[in-house]
């Protein structure tokens, strides 16, 4: 036993052992990779189960149906009669409807300056309390005026004004429900909620002027078609990647499935026959999604705020009409009904892959986890090197030549650190631009930035090279320290929103493999090259050619997700993966034998 | 001469750069002094600016400050902001008294990194003490340190304990005990644990004192005992007069720190244990925890005799972890005075592992609290883990820097042991 230990402590010091960490961060990432391509199979992922017994999704009779069909088409008369005018217009019609059914109403307006254009607009609103219930706890129906698409939801508001006669004349409701009319599917529902939680900014959102308990759980209709129907979609992605209580989707898809026969899908896959291709387009759907953090419908703003909420929006050519989808939103507001605390018996960190599979957090984190892992040990093993003697270029009065030295070599801090906290703080710049932008100027902003971008690491390896003179030890304690910070912010990230951490660990992971080529200008410029193919500027460029998107459309979208939503996601590319990429350019770049040539000529 | 007229413009320099950070922080960023105020990294429950507004409050309108049940800190707080203009209206003031309290510090651990004390105590000499850090290097990683501007930006009412601490012992140092005592009276009296380094500090000004002073130390620790006393009894009659001539703020400042009637979390390993603990249990554990505090205190000095300053720093590196109610601000004390030991850096053997924890934990900490507080899908342990790997970076760094001194103390006495593996048996 002391012979093994001594052995292995003699390992220690073998200069060998510091040729495996590159190999081992390649297969952290190989791994973590592969992991997340075996999640969709039958023994990795589970069938998903109602976990709080109070909800009993589909056990009520829902009696929606009968006369209630022509108080439905007595309201969308109503709703396409004002389907030309103004917003005022539409919410003065709209509290005039409801103001008859006996419910108080509450109005409230926006304005939000994103990249130059104002988004404004007013709320409309009404309470039902609940005859035998104590105004603590609430639920939501909302429905936007046009949906995330811009399409006109007429088929939805008509359907929750009916809801909300239909909702008035039952006594069992324990909660109170609120009605909530939007202009837009993602301004509106934000200024709300911000508003409900004393969140809002004042200047930019007024205040509401009804308020009732708690928000509990909230269901948004999009039902644009004018056709019947065949299957529901439900839309469950929240702002930065949060997600819902499982148990709300469990039970909706359980309410449809059951009793009325309707299917469910997720993640816009129309066609869906649970084998493992799709299961895997269902889950990288939800992933993407997930990772870049955008409201993809009403519901999106409520889920920080701790608020269960879904988008519902049915689709397809079938017999199901208004009336089915009503029982559909009353037995799920039946199940919410029960429900004595918040959804918590489930899980919030999940992946679901088809309606009735998905793999919780403890089974898809690790994947996340090895590729943030992988820049840690690279970075760890880069400062064991760099106190190794054979790093120091022709300096080291510390470093005995003769017996092997047990002390590592002094390693000179101040320029990596400084190299590495300039390109953290430069992050800042792009942030503020890209945020701060008016729409015009954005793409011409966005194509100088990226040539900008090619040429900095140029710039910066060239001051470095003539001002300073990095040895190797340097460039690999500059790599050291970018990828340090790389792996610890990943990481974190990874524990909020997982999809994000794992993407953009991806993207980056090639940093793990850069270096100095002093000798060999071919592979400078290759690493160059391909750094530049992977950069953040070039992937948002690819990503919007592969989805047909404006460059132009992409930026103004993730302004107004960070004006409106408070999305962090612009603050992860260019403050926690641009920064990385730079040092990374500037890494490989660099000459450390220049200072080598300096120092015999001087 | 012209050498130090140009330290004296670097010096300003920082000063400078360092106030007009903060106040462009304070001013560019309305809503961040409230935010970083909410942090729990930040406010404890004995030292959070929300509470001293509460009890300026109170005070101002003529009711008992402690009635609240909500103030927890020194009674003499109240008069000194109430002389600041009112907050709602004007600000800016106390943002400049937070700067202004901030520089003091600075300038405090300026004197001390200068008098070269680290490197050289009255008792012992470092072979290593020519590879230091200039007193400016100092005091701009303590000015620049995250820790400390984010403390100063959340306006912790730590930061003039802070301040009174690093009077005491650059005091000490330059042979003015009688200041230092008065310092360390007033540092105590504002949070109790700086009583704790009285041993050390009473080392430290003997050793330190000009010779006409230096009698024998029963009677040099005996007198500055009792100047301790009379001036902490001098604070505290001061307090019992402004308190409406009670002593109930004895219950609600010390003795919410003994007995730890504040549960509210925070990086500190204490909450956690007392809010599962039975309550006839309670008494026997915060005697117990009360008891590791100070326990350090005696086999520190004792063993560390010869450089009162290491003690001094230890003691705060413990404190910093076991103290009831801890925040990044005495992390940041302590982290402002590790780099005087430079010389012993390469002596130390974990310093990457322990950056990388403290850097690891500054970001995992808020995110999980987020999960637990906002989010609601994370609970309380999460976030009092990453609390304990917190303690722990904390803990190793205080056991590197003692292994580094005992070890430059031992090559004195045994130079053959120079370069050599200490292997433990």
């Amino acid at each position: 036993m002391p012979r093994l230990l001594s052995g292995a402590l003699r390992l220690r010091r073998d200069p060998r052992i510091l040729k495996l960490p590159p190999y081992l961060s390649l297969l952290c990432i190989l791994v973590g990779v592969v992991w997340l391509f075996l999640l969709p199979r039958d023994e990795y992922s589970r069938r998903t189960y109602i976990s709080e017994n109070a909800l009993l999704p589909g056990q009520v009779h829902t009696y929606f149906g009968g006369s209630d069909q022509n108080v439905f088409r007595a309201y969308k008369h109503e709703v396409n009669a004002l389907v030309d005018k103004s917003n005022i217009e539409i919410n003065d019609r709209l509290e005039s409807i409801i103001k008859g059914l006996g419910l108080k109403v509450g109005r409230q307006n926006f304005t939000y300056h994103s990249a130059g254009q104002v988004h404004s607009g007013e709320n409309v609103y009404a309470i039902l309390q609940a005859p035998r219930g104590d105004a603590t706890e609430a639920i939501v129906l909302v429905a936007a005026w046009k949906n995330a698409k811009e399409e006109l939801n007429r088929n939805g508001v008509s359907l929750i004004l009916t809801l909300a006669r239909y909702f008035k004349r039952w006594s069992l409701w324990s909660k109170d429900i609120i009605f909530l009319v939007t202009p837009d599917s993602i301004a509106g529902p934000q200024a709300w909620v911000d508003a409900y939680h004393d969140a809002h900014d004042s200047a930019r959102v007024d205040s509401l002027p009804l308020k009732s308990g708690l928000l509990q759980g909230a269901i948004a209709v999009d039902y644009v078609q004018e056709h019947r129907f065949e299957s529901i979609h439900i839309v469950y992605d929240g702002v930065n990647g949060q997600l819902p209580n499982l148990d709300l989707i469990n039970s909706v898809v359980n309410i449809a499935g059951g009793q009325m026969g309707i299917s469910t899908t997720l993640q816009e896959m129309w066609r869906h026959d649970d084998k493992y291709p799709d299961r895997l387009r269902t889950m990288l759907r939800g992933m993407l999604k997930q990772g870049l953090g955008l409201a993809s419908g009403p519901h999106s703003s409520f889920i920080p705020y701790h608020v269960d909420a879904v988008t519902l929006q049915p689709f397809g050519e079938g017999w199901q009409d208004e009336m089915a989808m009503g029982r559909v939103v009353e037995g799920t507001f039946r199940s919410l009904n029960n429900l004595l605390e918040h959804l918590h018996q489930s899980f919030f960190f999940y992946l679901l892959m088809q309606r009735e599979r998905f793999v919780s957090i403890g089974t898809y984190l690790p994947s996340a986890m090895l590729v943030a892992a992988n820049f840690t040990i690279m970075a760890i093993a880069l400062w064991v090197k760099s106190g190794q003697p054979g790093a120091e270029v022709a300096e080291g009065q510390e470093a005995k030549p003769a017996e092997k030295s047990n002390l590592a070599v002094e390693r000179h801090l101040f320029l990596p650190l400084g190299v590495v906290t300039v390109c953290q703080f430069l992050g800042a710049l792009p942030l503020y631009l890209f945020n701060h932008a008016p729409e015009s100027m954005l793409t011409p902003a966005f194509f100088i930035f990226s040539s900008l971008n090619m040429a900095l690491p140029h710039l910066l390896s060239h001051l470095l090279t003539t001002y300073y003179a990095p040895s190797a030890q340097q460039y690999q304690l500059i790599k050291s320290f970018s990828l340090l910070l790389l792996g610890m912010f990943l990481s974190s990230l990874a524990t909020l929103n997982f999809s994000l951490a794992f993407l953009v660990g991806l993207l980056a992971s090639p940093l793990t493999f850069m270096q100095p080529w002093p000798r060999a200008p071919a592979m400078r410029t290759a690493c160059t090259i391909f750094l530049n193919a992977v950069a953040p500027t070039a992937v948002l460029v690819i990503g919007a050619t592969y989805w047909n998107l404006s460059v132009d459309t992409v930026l103004r979208e993730a302004a107004f997700a960070w004006d409106v939503c408070g999305t962090y996601t612009p603050v992860v590319v260019w403050c926690v993966w641009w920064p990385a990429w730079l040092a990374g350019s500037v890494t490989v770049l660099g000459r450390p034998d220049e200072r080598d040539i300096k120092a015999k000529t001087a | 001469m012209n050498g130090g007229k140009v330290t004296l413009g670097r010096t300003a320099g920082l000063y400078l750069g360092a106030a007009v950070l903060r106040l462009a922080l304070f001013v560019l960023f309305p809503g961040l002094p409230d935010l970083l105020t909410g942090r729990v990294e930040i406010s404890t429950p004995v030292t959070s600016f929300k509470r001293l507004q509460e009890g300026l409050f109170l005070y101002n309108h003529n009711v008992s400050p402690y009635d609240g049940g909500v103030y927890h800190q020194a009674p003499l707080f109240l008069p000194l902001f109430s002389l600041l203009p009112s907050f709602s209206s004007l600000p800016i003031f106390t943002y400049l008294l937070y700067i202004v309290v901030d520089l003091l510090s600075a300038d405090a651990l300026l004197k001390i990194a200068d008098s070269g004390e680290a490197g050289s105590s009255a008792l012992f000499t470092s072979p290593r003490r020519e590879k230091r850090w200039s007193g400016f290097v100092i005091a701009a990683v303590f000015l620049f340190n995250p820790f400390t501007i984010a403390t100063c930006i959340g306006r912790s009412t730590s930061v003039f304990t802070s301040c009174f601490i690093l009077y005491s012992i650059s005091n000490a140092i330059s042979g003015a005990p009688f200041t230092s005592m008065v310092a360390l009276s007033f540092a105590s009296y504002l949070s109790m644990y700086p009583l704790l380094l009285l041993p050390p500090l009473l080392l430290l000004a003997y050793d330190r004192a000009p010779p006409a002073r230096q009698s024998n130390l029963a009677l040099f620790a005996t007198t500055h005992v009792l100047i301790i006393t009379l001036v902490s009894t001098i604070l505290l009659g001061m307090s019992y007069v402004l308190t409406g001539c009670s002593w109930e703020f004895l219950a609600s400042t010390y003795g919410v720190q003994l007995t730890l009637s504040d549960l509210t979390p925070n990086v500190g390993l204490w909450w956690y244990f007392f809010i599962e603990m039975f309550d006839s249990f309670r008494s026997f554990f915060l005697a117990v925890f009360w008891l590791h505090l100070s326990s350090y205190v005696g086999g520190l000095t004792v063993r560390i005799r010869r450089q009162p300053l290491v003690v001094i720093t230890l003691l705060l590196g413990i404190f910093a972890i076991f103290k009831p109610y801890p925040s990044i601000s005495d992390t940041s004390l302590f982290l402002a005075m590790v780099p005087l030991y430079r010389h012993v850096f390469p002596l130390m053997r974990y310093t990457f592992l322990v950056a990388a924890i403290i850097v690891y934990t500054t970001f995992l900490g808020p995110a999980f609290y987020h999960l637990w507080i906002y989010a609601g899908s994370g609970n309380a342990n999460f976030f009092y883990a990453i609390t304990l790997v917190w303690g722990l970076g904390q803990s190793l760094l205080v056991c590197d820097l003692t292994f580094a001194v005992l070890r430059d103390e031992l090559e004195v006495e045994r130079p053959e042991m120079v370069g050599k593996e200490i292997r433990q048996i």
